[in-house]
């Protein structure tokens, strides 16, 4: 199976290490090792700070204004960050920092948690290959896997684990420092315990916090989940894959697929990929994936139904009529997609062939034909229940496969809305001018598309995505039922859905759509955006703000239809923001940095 | 509705109206594979990817500077609805059309003077084939 790397393996590991700290740590009693122990502890709340830093991150915008009251998490992040500095503050008066990168310390206890803060470091540097800063140092997001870092369920699941280790590590260090020692190492001892009783303050404001608001067992997991930011190898299949390979190379092309998606939902008007070839290529391949999820998600319920699994089967159903609504909505996409051009030709962008790859293993997953293509004529039959999960141990791999594919239409489906309207905005959406009325005597073979075929297109991918969402979410609780390893993926859209809300409410602008695991704007444009942020709730102010959005966006349409030479901007910084004055719908400044 | 589209491409005489014929044949196919894209046929992936692939030939066409801003003939109304046919035979029809389609533009793209019609017959003439290539049922 193709894997990357996860945060939970580092975190793992910094448990494990904290956990033999506290079992071997009896040998150090003896206070010989107080200075090595004081800069490993120093070494490890470094790290520690470092996290509580980025979950802690005050935005700008808020400082001046009154803030809100605090939450038992918000107020326990504040005594963690509080607690961690002056941890520091006590070990740092002591610290010789002699010890040369590389050689091992003397003593166990030191040794794991040198062990500890090495794993935590590189755990920290996983969550940031998800993030970036531009020029300004503003926050970017480099995957679609951003707004789940920087969620709240995410932050109170790391502070959670933080104050797990802090709990471990604290009494082992403690008994260092109420040992007996030399007048040499007394400070020492002093700091260290000083260190300690910090590291026990910030443990406990954070087990009230959790007493107060319990971390569910799916936002640790989804903590743990979060995978290094790495391009996945393209599965390669040659027809000769065991059942279980294929279950591989699904989720492996539907992450990939993922990401493509997420990186073309906010691709300039003026991209080279922005083709009708490829809009018609993906709308055509997720066609033909969703339906191959229905029959697998069919296929599935019939196995199990008979696994005693309270309502399992049932659940996969109502999944696979979700994905057969998805495959009828792709399908009048790719119909009408069928019916309109782009100034650019003859050019399929990475995602279309991603999407492609997609088709290409659910089909091979889906169909008896080990080496069907989408090429294949007819004849090809559905591969059997029996084959598709030979063992009940493996249905929750399948269902992950599954799982993954509808949350990758999801995904392809709300991306496709953004390069339509990307595209649309810019003039570049034409239609073939023989298919205009007589009366309509254009001299050049293409014409902007008229705003309603245009919105035709954008209900369609709306109507689209809802579907695939509704199979995505029924897939999900199918797989937090049997604890598939694809459950991560629902909780990953709500952490987003809530990072996104609290990137709102913060004042700040919002950063890049995510056209993967969060796409709460759709419903919202700039001026019901902006009423959001100022806290607005009436329904009739909420509502007037969307007709005006809608007006807005409408009227942004008509005059690219009507603008004949704006079809290839002179300026590629205003071609590539065409939304932003007035809809700011995907293309808003990033997050600004505190 | 195939059999007129044939029809005229097989007696096209001159690049204009090849690639008239070629624009209308290329509107044909996706006018008779829409009703017949369903999913509990087993075709439903091959004409998802041909209707696609028939689009792109009929936009390549569009693109080349000869062919005739309005059709040069438009179809008899009584020939347009094409439908109750099996699925099998609909693949057979445009996959027997698509073949004709690359034939004739493959040949127009080698008379042309001109490279935009040449780039577009050639273009054009590879998304029939791709249409073929879905639909064909032989070996």
């Amino acid at each position: 199976m193709t894997t990357r790397p996860a945060f939970g393996d580092f975190l793992t590991a910094a448990r494990d290490h904290a956990s033999a700290a506290v079992a071997g740590h009896q040998a150090d009693r003896s206070g010989e090792h107080v200075q090595e122990i004081t800069d490993s502890l120093l070494h490890v709340i470094t790290v520690m700070g470092r996290y509580l830093h980025d979950i802690t991150a005050v935005p700008g915008g808020m400082r001046s204004r009154a803030s809100p009251p605090l939450t038992p998490w918000g107020q326990a992040r504040l005594t963690a960050r509080d607690a961690l500095t002056h941890a520091a503050r006590h070990l740092q008066e002591h610290t010789w920092r002699t010890r040369a990168p590389g050689v091992a310390a003397r003593s166990e206890l030191a040794r794991r948690l040198d062990a500890a803060a090495a794993a935590l470091t590189a755990g920290r540097d996983l969550l940031h290959t998800h993030l970036a800063r531009d020029l300004r140092g503003a926050r970017q997001f480099r995957s679609e896997w951003g707004l789940v870092v920087c969620s709240p369920a995410v932050g109170r699941a790391l502070l959670a684990e933080l104050a797990w280790l802090a709990h471990q590590i604290a009494p082992p260090c403690l008994d260092v420092a109420r040992s007996a020692g030399s007048p040499d190492t007394a400070s020492a001892q002093r700091g260290l315990r000083a260190a300690c009783g910090r590291l026990q303050v910030l443990s406990g404001s954070v087990q009230a916090a959790h007493r107060a608001d319990p971390v569910s067992v799916a936002d640790r997991d989804l903590l743990l989940a979060i995978p290094l930011n790495v391009r996945l190898p393209r599965p390669l299949l040659d027809g000769s894959e065991p059942v279980s390979s294929l279950y591989d190379a699904v989720i492996t092309s539907a992450e990939r697929a993922r990401h493509a998606a997420w990186a073309t939902g906010a691709q300039p008007a003026w991209s080279p990929h922005l083709t009708a070839d490829s809009l018609r290529h993906v709308a055509a391949t997720s066609t033909v994936t969703s339906h191959h999820c229905e029959i697998l998600l069919r296929s599935l319920a019939a196995r199990t139904a008979d696994t005693g699994t309270a309502g399992l089967s049932a659940r996969l159903l109502r999944a696979a009529d979700a994905a057969g609504r998805a495959c009828a909505g792709w399908l009048n996409l790719a119909r009408a997609l069928n019916q309109v051009d782009t100034d650019t030709m003859r050019h399929l962008a990475p995602t279309a062939g991603e999407a492609a790859d997609l088709a290409l293993c659910t089909g091979r997953l889906a169909y008896a034909d080990a080496a069907w293509t989408l090429s294949s004529g007819p004849g090809h039959q559905p591969r059997p229940p029996q084959d598709l999960v030979p063992q009940p141990g493996d249905v929750p791999l399948a269902l992950a496969a599954a799982h993954h594919a509808c949350d990758a239409m999801t995904s392809q489906a709300y991306a496709q809305r953004e390069r339509i309207r990307t595209a649309a905005s810019a003039g570049r959406l034409l239609v073939p001018t023989r298919s205009l009325p007589d009366t309509m005597d254009i001299p050049r073979p293409f014409a902007p598309a008229l705003p309603d075929h245009v919105y035709a297109l954008l209900r369609l991918c709306q109507d689209t995505a809802e579907a695939a969402a509704e199979a995505s979410a029924q897939a999900g609780e199918a797989a937090v039922a049997i604890r598939a390893p694809s459950r991560h993926l629902t909780a990953a859209r709500a952490a987003a859905r809530a990072g996104r809300g609290a990137s709102t409410n913060s004042r700040r602008p919002a950063g890049p759509e995510p056209a993967v695991t969060d796409h709460p704007r759709e419903d919202a444009g700039a001026v019901q955006a902006a009423l959001h942020r100022l806290g607005v709730s009436s329904p009739d102010l909420l509502q007037r703000a969307a007709d005006i959005d809608q007006a807005g966006a409408q009227l942004i349409i008509e005059a690219a239809g009507r603008t004949s030479d704006s079809h290839a901007p002179s300026d590629p910084r205003t071609a590539s923001r065409p939304h932003q004055p007035a809809s700011g719908y995907q293309h808003e400044p990033p997050e600004a940095e505190h | 509705m195939m059999d007129t589209a044939r029809q005229r491409l097989q007696e096209a005489d001159g690049l204009a109206a090849v690639l008239d014929a070629a624009y209308e044949a290329f509107e044909g196919m996706l006018s008779v594979i829409h009703p017949v894209q369903d999913p509990a046929s087993s075709l439903f992936a091959a004409f998802v990817m041909a209707a696609a692939s028939a689009a792109d030939g009929r936009n390549a066409v569009a693109l080349a500077p000869s062919l005739p801003r309005h059709p040069l003939l438009a179809v008899p109304a009584e020939q347009q609805p094409w439908s109750g046919e099996p699925p099998e035979r609909v693949a057979e029809m445009v996959a027997g059309l698509s073949h004709l389609v690359a034939e004739r533009l493959t040949q127009a793209a080698a008379w042309s003077p001109d490279t935009g019609d040449q780039a577009a017959c050639r273009h054009a003439a590879q998304s029939a084939r791709d249409v073929c290539g879905l639909l064909s049922t032989g070996p």
